[in-house]
């Protein structure tokens, strides 16, 4: 019997070797020698308008390399087909937009020259027509010219029903591009997109990198192309040429990146997806850098100094609690939700008092150790922020004189109970969230502050999978089965990203339209008009002024309930030395000027 | 034999296609792969009607399934629907990083526990047996990802911060096709899974041993002046092995499978966290594509698990 087990498991092992020899060859671009490239052209070489080379700049023997760690590998290098934040990262790596957010959350140049403005000609008059000049001499990382044809034909891409892109939103209000000479896109929309910055960029939220028309025209269903997996040039400062998926993946300098050469001489992204293996192989120098780290983590990292720095970057992502505000009747025949909506929400003085009854101060001060804020709005540590609005203080006597206003008095059992739509309604509500442990920890606080003023709040954890769920899947939002939830989003890197589909009647989700992104499930008209007046201007001035309005406006009627704002928190070795970032550019924007100690 | 052999086919067929009926239902009542887009501000309503209607979500569930199915029965597993490559590609680079992995724990796993399990059951209620089971029941009573994580801190961190050798985390690149460093990156998530696994193994083998040395024909062996090392070898242990062969059998499957914390915890670029990864995402072509392999393995282990049966122990017939 030893002798027929040991074969069978002889057999295994001879399996596995042969399997390990035969897949996950990695695919490796042929390499060169480094070309003196250490300077963007100068003006005299940029008339000769020659590439700097053909390929990656080979790892010098004692060459400068640092490794990062990310817990989630990007479905692909093109966040046109991925919604992972890595997608976005990796594009920002090796391949470049025409603008990008700097590490002060400005809009600045990235293929560009300058970034379109009305000073400049850039944007017309009627803000229908935005003009891009290109940089002069850009080449992809294989020599081939870099030019407006690659703006166009990224457009026809995104466009092209054979292409599975994740949104064409904006691009699908362009009517034309014209391309009169290799370094002029003149862009023509068919009506006023505002967010204009965000098509053809790279931002935190945004997918914008331009694609090499001469590796992928002519092609359908880029998404399974095998650029987007296995690319084999670029227009970032890295070139990506090793990927073993699941593994790693190696970048080598883009000889002809228009920002120069990078200071490092390789960069190599390793795949770990548990923060506490990050964390153990931060402290042992196996890896550079963390991006990800939760804010529960701050300490834990913190206490690791000096030999591992953190950095936290608040962000314009938020935590909020929302209310079911839901009704089956709608509003003009607009914005039916499946569900009435729990009825006590229906009044401000409630929604007000549960704000007010929410320590929010001490959740950031202990559960966050302080290091992020409670935002007055949706709009985060942006420019955006209406910064006349503060957030309402915890203040547990005037929440319960609100709650008695509104009619809901102490019951026996401690719970308020009061009439509502002509029935007794105890203020005892389920409150819906994922099973992350810092939601947990925060929904447990809540719960203890709100008994406090005499409000039941039942915390329900759901995995994402399913509290996310969609209509057709009985998701818990769009089907409005719930009371109150939360979770984090945020309206970025333009002010109007996604906040017409989060609050308008048209996305209330319903069986008419089941993809609906109205989680509120709000319909209001008042709510609607302010919506299209930040939407109907490009001039920055008065786009301010409307969003102010816009934010006033939820803030006032205590629409959520902000929580904190996120924050990003990154651990480093103190051999690595990033360059400054910000929430907008993120790690990655200028990792030309990487360096080590 | 023959027929026997086609019987069980036919059942096997039978029972894979239930098994995917269930593991689809599971999977799809799990996740939602739209879920993962349900906050993404840059996607529109329109952009996540389109999505739906691309994935072939807006079928109904039994068209779905069936959809695959078609898929499964010419051997194509579909393309994952978030990194849009074959489902077969996925596994392919994925399952020789899990069978050096699996198959090296499960050899020294099961060598240790027939030790352990032999000289428990020959020296029962000494010292050795005491320490050995309480040995084992504190390995197996341990979670994995403590015993992993542990191990990472203690062998790899505070032997860094003490000067002294160390071993990698797992977290760091190195060269797959060197010997000396897969041995390297192999010892500490060997050792995690070894430790695991040896406890329920050893106290197996110990039960059956200490059921076989009481029967009359150990006595009878020992009674024609046969030496101990005979008598435990050649006569007990063969026939004290027979619930161990059953216990292999089934568990070399899992092994396809994966050790999800155990890759999860050493970064180890396996089927455990590729299923875990993706499962998490609602993927289901590429859950229900690796649930198929391991589905199909169990059926087929089986029924060599029963051949050997009849080598282990002549006594037992397939008719």
């Amino acid at each position: 019997m030893k002798r027929k087990l040991s074969v069978l498991l002889s057999l295994l092992v001879l399996a596995s070797v042969v399997l390990a020899a035969c897949g996950g060859t990695p695919t490796e671009a042929p390499a060169t020698e480094a070309p003196s490239v250490t300077e963007a052209p100068s003006a005299s070489e940029a008339a000769a308008c020659e590439p700097a080379g053909t390929e990656p700049i080979a790892f010098p023997d004692g060459g400068k390399t640092v490794t990062g760690a990310w817990d989630q590998e990007p479905d692909s290098i093109v966040p046109y087909f991925s919604q992972m934040s890595y997608a976005i990262w990796i594009t920002q790596l090796t391949l470049a937009g025409l603008g990008e957010w700097d590490a002060d959350g400005n809009f600045v140049a990235e293929l560009a020259a300058e970034v379109p403005s009305a000073e400049n000609g850039g944007v017309s008059a009627d803000g229908l027509t935005i003009t891009w000049k290109l940089r002069e001499c850009l080449f992809w990382s294989d020599g081939e010219p870099l030019t407006s044809s690659d703006v166009k034909f990224t457009w026809e891409a995104v466009m092209d029903p054979g292409n599975a892109v994740l949104s064409r939103s904006g691009y699908e209000k362009i009517a034309s591009i014209d391309t009169p000479d290799e370094t002029t896109v003149v862009i023509t929309f068919s009506e006023l997109y505002p967010g204009w910055q965000t098509l053809f960029t790279q931002g935190p939220n945004n997918s914008g990198a331009i694609l090499p028309m001469h590796i992928l025209e002519g092609q359908s269903a880029l998404e399974s192309n095998d650029f987007i997996h296995q690319p084999t040039v670029g227009s970032g400062p890295w070139v990506i040429t090793e990927w073993i998926p699941g593994d790693y993946m190696t970048l080598l300098p883009n000889p002809n990146f228009h920002g120069g050469r990078p200071k490092l001489d390789q960069v190599q992204i390793r795949f770990i997806p548990d923060p506490a293996t990050a964390l153990a192989a931060l402290q042992t120098g196996d890896v550079d850098w963390f991006p990800n780290f939760s804010e529960a983590e701050i300490s834990t990292v913190g206490a690791l100094e000096p030999d591992v720095h953190l950095i936290v970057v608040p962000g314009a992502d938020f935590e909020h609690y929302f209310f079911n505000l839901g009704t089956t009747t709608g509003v003009d025949g607009k914005g039916a939700a499946d569900q009435d909506g729990f009825c006590p929400f229906k009044d401000v003085n409630v929604r007000k008092a549960i704000t007010l009854g929410i320590n929010r101060q001490a959740i950031v001060d202990t559960l966050l150790e302080g290091k992020t804020t409670v935002p007055s709005t949706q709009w985060p540590n942006s420019s955006w922020t209406n910064s006349s609005l503060t957030p309402d203080a915890y203040n547990p006597d005037e929440a319960a004189a609100l709650l008695d206003t509104a009619g809901y008095t102490l019951g026996a059992d401690g719970i308020r109970a009061g009439e509502c739509n002509g029935e007794t309604v105890k203020l005892s509500f389920n409150f819906e969230t994922t099973t992350s442990q810092i939601r947990i920890d925060i929904a447990t606080i809540v719960q203890s502050d709100l008994a406090k003023i005499g409000v039941e709040f039942k915390p329900i954890h759901t995995p994402a999978g399913t509290f996310f769920g969609s209509y057709a899947d009985s998701g818990v939002m769009p089907t409005g089965n719930y009371n109150m939830a939360g979770y984090t989003t945020g309206f970025y890197p333009d002010p109007m990203t996604g906040v017409l589909d989060s609050y308008s009647c048209a996305n209330v989700p319903n069986a008419a339209s089941p993809s609906g992104a109205n989680n509120y499930l709000i319909c209001d008209p008042a709510l609607d008009d302010l919506l299209a007046a930040a939407n109907a201007t490009a001039d920055p001035a008065a786009r301010k002024t409307a969003i102010d309005e816009l934010q006033k406006y939820i803030y006032d009627n205590y629409y959520v309930v902000m929580m904190y704002a996120r924050a990003n928190v990154y651990g480093h070795t103190d051999r690595f030395v990033p360059a400054p970032f910000g929430f907008f550019s993120n790690l990655n924007w200028n990792s030309e000027a990487w360096d080590v100690k | 034999m023959w027929s026997y052999l086609f019987r069980r086919m036919i059942q096997a067929i039978f029972t894979l296609l239930i098994i995917t009926v269930l593991c689809f239902i599971l999977t799809r009542l799990s996740a939602d792969p739209m879920a993962q887009y349900a906050t993404s501000a840059r996607m529109t309503t329109e952009d996540r009607e389109a999505l739906r209607e691309r994935l072939g979500l807006n079928d109904p569930l039994p068209v779905q399934y069936f959809k695959w199915l078609g898929l499964a029965l010419q051997g194509e597993l579909g393309n994952s629907f978030f990194s849009k490559q074959p489902v077969s590609l996925m596994i392919s680079q994925r399952l020789p990083n899990t069978l050096i992995l699996m198959v090296t724990a499960e050899i020294i796993t099961v060598s240790l526990a027939l030790v352990l399990g032999i000289l428990s059951a020959v020296k029962q209620y000494s010292v050795v047996d005491n320490v050995i089971t309480t040995l084992s029941f504190i390995g197996f009573s341990m979670p994995i990802f403590f015993i992993a994580l542990g191990l990472m801190l203690i062998f790899s961190v505070q032997f860094k911060a003490w000067g002294l050798p160390y071993l990698p985390t797992g977290a760091d690149i190195w060269d797959k096709k060197d010997p000396v460093e897969l041995i390297q990156h192999l010892i500490l998530p060997v050792s995690a899974l070894v430790i695991i696994l040896t406890a329920g193994y050893a106290r197996y083998i110990r039960a059956s041993m200490l059921e076989v040395l009481g029967l009359d024909y150990v006595r009878t062996a020992r009674a024609k002046g046969l030496t101990s090392r005979a008598v435990l070898f050649k006569h007990a242990l063969r026939n004290a092995a027979l619930p161990l062969v059953t216990i292999i059998g089934l568990d070399i499957p899992f092994l396809l499978g994966g050790a999800l914390v155990t890759e999860q915890v050493y970064a180890w670029p396996g089927m455990g966290r590729l299923f875990w990864e993706y499962a998490q995402r609602g993927d289901f072509p590429v859950v229900l594509g690796i649930l198929l392999i391991i589905s199909t393995a169990v059926v087929i282990f089986t029924i060599i698990t029963d051949i050997v049966y009849t080598f282990v122990d002549p006594r037992i017939r397939l008719s």
